[in-house]
C-alpha cells in the first residue's frame, strides 16, 4: 500500500472517530427525563388532522443562531423527529446568527426569494413585515380542522399583543421575553449584611429592591465587598453594555418608569398623546428620547453601571449572565433565559439562591402634559426583548405545512415543555406557566426538571406580577425601520456609558438620528404605524 | 491565428465587466438615488454626497479609519522589516520557525477578531493575566475607547506582520552578496551598511508591501466586526463597517454607495500619492 493512502484511511479513521464522538456526545445531553416528559407532551397535545399530502415534503425554518442545544433554535431540532413522525414531512433549519438577522431576512423578503418558508425571528420586525405585506394573516387557520389547537387567550396580554397587528394574528404562540430583577436571595436575607446596610444607607435593605433607587443602593453597598467569600471582590450588578450587546435593552426596560406616565381620569392605561407614550409623539413622530425622564433614567444606568465590572461595558449576554450565575454580581436585570440557566449545574453556583422580583419601578416619573416631575412611585410592566416566534413568509409555497407546524409548537402541552426545559431559551408567558391559583402549572412541573422550588416559584411569580399586576406598560416599538432606530440609540447609549459623551449629548444626538430616519422612511407614513401600532386614537 | 487568439480574451473581458464595471456604474447609480428597501425610488442628485459632509458619524468613522491606517501599517512594515533582517541569515531551525511565523496570515480575520475577544477578555483573559503576574494592573481592553482601539490594531498588526516579514525576507535574501562583501571592506558598522545599502535596495519591495497593506487596511472591517463591534462608542467603527450597517443593515444602499466611493477614491488618491513621491524618491 502506497503511503498517501495509508495516509488517506488514518485520517479517514480520525474523522470518523471524531464524528461518533460528537455525535455521542450530542446523544449524551438528551436525559431519559427530557425524552420521557417530551413523550408525554407530544402524545398530549393536540395533533389536529395533518394533511397527507404533506408527506415528503419539506420547508424552511430560519431562526436566531445558537445550536442544536442552544437558546430558541435548539427546540427546534429537538422536536423535529417527532413532527417527521406525525406529518411524514420535514424541515431544515437554517441558523442566522443575531447579528445578521436583519439583513439575511429581510434580503430574503425584499427580493422575494421565498428562501425561508417561516422565520422564527423577533417582535421588533413587525414595523417592516406588515407595512410592506411580507408575512401571511394567520386568523384562516384557526378553524382548520387541520391544524393543531393552541390557546390564544392563555398568552398574557402583554406578549398576545406582540403576535397580532389591529386585531389581525400574524404570530404564533412560542417564547416570553420581558426583563425581571434577579437577585441573590441568600446575600440580601442575610442578617449580617442587612445590618451593615442599614448601618450605611440608613434604612433597612429592601428585599427585594422594588425602585431603581434602591437598586443603586443596594448595588452600590455590595460592589467592591467579599460578599461571596472566595478572598475576593465581588461586585454589585452585572449588566450586558457592549454595543450590539443588547445592552439598550436594559435602559429600555430601566427607563419606561421615568418616562411612561399614567393617563389622568378612570383610565390610567389610556393611550393619550402625553400618557402611556415611550417611543415618540404621537401627533408629530418627534422622539421623546431626549426629554427629562430619559435623562434621568440615563444618569441612573450610568451610576449603576460603576457598581459593577467596568469590563460590562465590553461584555454581550453570555458575559453579564455569567458574571451573575458563577456568584460575582449580587444582582442584574434580564430576561427568563437567567431564571432558566441558574439552575443548570454547568452554568450556575447559585441554584437555590435565587430571588427574582418584577422590573422595580421608579420613585417619579416625568409628566409630559404638565412638563413636571410627579414625586410618586411608578411601575411600568415591559416585554422588552424579542419574544422569539414564528411567522409565514408570504413567499412560502408551503404555508398550510408551515402554519401546522407552527400551531403544533404553540399548543399547551409541546409550549410548557419548552418553558420548563430552559436550555430551549424559551420563556414562561402563559397561564399554562404560571402557577396555580392565577394559572394552571404546579411548582413540580419545574422541580421535574431541576429546578429548586423556592427559585422556581420567585421566577415565574415575578413575571405574574409584572404582566398581570402592574399598572401600566411600556410600549413596544412596531414601526418601519426599528432596528435601525435601535441600533443607533445602542451607538449612543454606548457613547455615554464609556464617557465619549454626556447623557443629554448620547440622547440630543439619538433624536437628532431618529428624526432622519423617520424624515427618510416618511413622517406621515411612519406615524400612521406608529400610531396603529400603540393604538393610539388621535384627538379631534 | 491572430483572431483566434482575440476569442481567448472574450472572457476576461466579459468577467470584468460583470464584475467589475457593472458594479462600479450601478452602484454609482444607486450613490445618485434615494433608495427604500432596495428599491431606487427616485433620483437623489448629489444629495448622499453632501449628507457625508453633514454626518458626524461619518467624520467619527473616518477619522479611526485613517488612525487604524497609519498606526496598523507602520507598525506591520516596521516588525516585518525587523523580523525579516533578523532571519535574514544562515541559522538552525529557519524554515520552521518562518513556517510558524506565517500561521497568523493563514487564519481568517473574522475568527482572529473572536480569537482576540477571548485573549483580551477583561476579567480572566489571558493577557491580562499575565500583565497582572508581570506585575501590573489589568487593562481595560474591550471597554476604554483608548485601550479598544489599540486592541484592534495589535490583532491587525499580528496577522499581517508576517505578511511584511516574507515578502521583505524573499526581498533582502535577493540582494547580491558581492555588495556587502564590499561595504565590509569600508565599514564595520551596521546601522551605515542597513542605511545606505540595506534599506535602498528593498526600498522597491518596502514600497509594495507599503502599498498592499495601505489598500489592505483602509478596507478593514472583520477584526473590528468580531472584536468590538465597533465599540466602546463608535470608538473602532471603520468605515468599511458604517458602509455595512447603512447599506446591508439598513438597507440605506444610496448613502452605504456615496461612502463606499468616497472610500474608493480616498484609496486612489493615497495609492497614488504615495507611488508617485517613493517613485520620485527611489528612480
Amino acid at each position: 500500500m502506497k503511503r498517501s493512502s495509508i495516509l488517506l484511511v488514518v485520517a479517514l479513521a480520525v474523522v470518523l472517530v471524531l464524528t461518533w464522538s460528537f455525535l455521542a456526545l450530542a446523544q449524551e445531553e438528551t436525559s431519559e427525563l427530557e425524552l420521557q416528559t417530551a413523550e408525554a407532551a407530544f402524545q398530549a397535545a393536540d395533533k389536529g388532522n395533518p394533511d397527507p399530502a404533506w408527506q415528503g415534503q419539506k420547508f424552511t425554518i430560519g431562526v436566531y443562531s445558537a445550536g442544536p442545544r442552544g437558546a430558541i433554535s435548539g427546540p427546534l431540532y429537538f422536536w423535529r423527529p417527532f413532527f417527521e413522525k406525525l406529518t411524514g414531512a420535514t424541515y431544515d433549519i437554517v441558523e442566522i446568527p443575531f447579528g445578521e438577522l436583519r439583513e439575511k431576512i429581510f434580503t430574503d423578503l425584499m427580493t422575494g426569494t421565498g428562501y425561508y418558508d417561516v422565520i422564527i425571528g423577533p417582535s421588533w420586525f413587525y414595523g417592516d413585515y406588515v407595512s410592506n405585506g411580507w408575512i401571511v394573516p394567520i386568523d384562516k387557520y384557526f378553524d382548520d380542522p387541520r391544524m393543531p389547537k393552541w390557546d390564544r387567550d392563555s398568552i398574557l396580554l402583554p406578549i398576545r399583543e406582540l403576535l397580532q397587528w389591529k386585531g389581525t394574528w400574524y404570530g404564533f404562540n412560542n417564547d416570553h421575553d420581558g426583563q425581571v430583577l434577579y437577585y441573590r436571595r441568600d446575600i440580601l436575607t442575610d442578617p449580617k449584611w442587612q445590618e451593615l446596610f442599614k448601618q450605611e444607607k440608613g434604612y433597612d435593605l429592601p428585599v427585594p429592591p422594588r425602585t431603581w433607587e434602591e437598586v443603586y443602593d443596594v448595588c452600590d453597598f455590595f460592589n467592591g465587598k467579599d460578599w461571596n467569600g472566595d478572598g475576593e471582590k465581588d461586585y454589585g450588578i452585572t449588566m450586558h453594555l457592549k454595543v450590539g450587546g443588547q445592552g439598550f435593552f436594559h435602559f429600555m426596560a430601566l427607563s419606561a418608569p421615568y418616562v411612561v406616565s399614567p393617563a389622568p381620569g378612570d383610565d390610567p392605561t389610556k393611550v393619550t398623546r402625553y400618557h402611556n407614550v415611550y417611543w415618540f409623539d404621537p401627533e408629530t413622530m418627534e422622539p421623546l428620547v431626549d426629554t427629562p425622564g430619559f435623562v434621568e433614567a440615563l444618569k441612573m444606568l450610568l451610576k449603576l453601571s460603576k457598581t459593577g465590572p467596568s469590563a460590562m461595558w465590553g461584555w454581550s449576554l453570555g458575559e453579564a449572565w455569567d458574571a451573575f450565575l458563577r456568584g460575582k454580581a449580587v444582582l442584574t436585570f434580564s430576561w427568563g433565559d437567567v431564571g432558566s440557566l441558574s439552575q443548570l449545574p454547568e452554568s450556575s453556583n447559585i441554584k437555590g439562591k435565587l430571588g427574582v422580583a418584577p422590573i422595580p419601578g421608579s420613585e417619579k416619573y416625568y409628566d409630559l402634559e404638565t412638563q413636571q416631575w410627579v414625586n410618586q412611585r411608578n411601575f411600568v410592566a415591559n416585554t422588552v426583548g424579542a419574544s422569539w416566534h414564528g411567522v409565514i413568509s408570504k413567499f412560502s409555497k408551503k404555508q398550510d405545512l408551515a402554519a401546522y407546524f407552527l400551531s403544533w409548537q404553540a399548543t399547551p402541552e409541546i409550549n410548557h415543555w419548552n418553558v420548563v426545559w430552559g436550555w430551549t431559551g424559551i420563556d414562561p408567558g402563559t397561564l399554562y406557566d404560571l402557577l396555580k391559583p392565577t394559572g394552571y402549572a404546579d411548582i413540580e412541573d419545574y422541580v421535574q426538571t431541576g429546578y429548586d422550588a423556592e427559585d422556581a416559584r420567585q421566577f415565574v411569580t415575578a413575571y405574574e406580577e409584572m404582566w398581570y399586576k402592574y399598572p401600566l406598560r411600556q410600549a413596544y416599538l412596531r414601526i418601519p425601520g426599528t432596528p435601525e432606530y435601535w441600533e443607533v440609540w445602542d451607538i449612543h447609549l454606548s457613547e455615554a456609558v464609556v464617557g465619549q459623551v454626556s447623557p443629554e449629548e448620547a440622547l440630543r444626538r439619538t433624536k437628532e438620528d431618529w428624526n432622519a430616519i423617520t424624515d427618510r422612511l416618511g413622517r406621515e407614513n411612519q406615524k400612521k404605524i406608529y400610531q396603529e401600532a400603540i393604538g393610539y386614537v388621535p384627538e379631534k | 491565428m491572430k483572431e483566434r487568439g482575440s476569442f481567448f480574451v472574450v472572457p476576461g473581458i466579459v468577467w470584468v465587466l460583470l464584475f467589475t464595471i457593472f458594479p462600479l456604474v450601478y452602484s454609482f447609480r444607486v450613490s445618485l438615488s434615494r433608495v427604500a428597501y432596495g428599491r431606487i425610488t427616485g433620483f437623489a442628485g448629489l444629495a448622499n454626497y453632501a449628507r457625508m459632509f453633514q454626518d458626524y458619524r461619518f467624520w467619527g468613522v473616518l477619522g479611526f479609519t485613517l488612525i487604524f491606517v497609519i498606526f496598523s501599517v507602520a507598525i506591520t512594515v516596521s516588525l516585518g522589516l525587523l523580523l525579516a533582517l533578523v532571519f535574514n541569515r544562515k541559522m538552525r531551525g529557519l524554515r520552521f520557525f518562518r513556517a510558524l511565523m506565517t500561521t497568523p496570515l493563514f487564519t481568517a480575520p473574522v475568527a482572529l477578531g473572536y480569537l482576540g475577544v477571548m485573549m483580551f477578555y477583561e476579567e480572566n483573559g489571558p493577557i491580562n493575566i499575565l500583565l497582572q503576574t508581570l506585575g501590573f494592573s489589568k487593562v481595560p481592553w474591550l471597554s476604554d475607547i483608548f485601550w479598544a482601539r489599540t486592541a484592534v490594531i495589535m490583532v491587525d498588526v499580528w496577522q499581517w506582520t508576517p505578511f511584511a516579514f516574507i515578502i521583505l525576507l524573499a526581498g533582502l535574501q535577493s540582494l547580491p552578496d558581492e555588495v556587502y562583501e564590499a561595504a565590509v571592506l569600508d565599514t564595520s558598522s551596521g546601522w551605515d551598511i542597513f542605511r545606505y545599502i540595506t534599506f535602498p535596495m528593498i526600498s522597491p519591495v518596502l514600497g509594495t508591501v507599503i502599498m498592499l497593506r495601505l489598500v489592505d487596511a483602509f478596507k478593514v472591517f472583520d477584526i473590528p466586526f468580531a472584536l468590538t463591534n465597533g465599540g466602546p462608542g463608535t470608538a473602532t467603527r471603520t468605515l468599511t463597517f458604517y458602509v455595512y450597517t447603512q447599506g446591508l443593515r439598513n438597507f440605506d444602499l444610496g448613502y452605504a454607495s456615496a461612502m463606499a466611493y468616497f472610500l474608493m477614491f480616498m484609496s486612489l488618491a493615497v495609492g497614488i500619492f504615495f507611488f508617485r513621491r517613493y517613485r520620485s524618491l527611489y528612480e
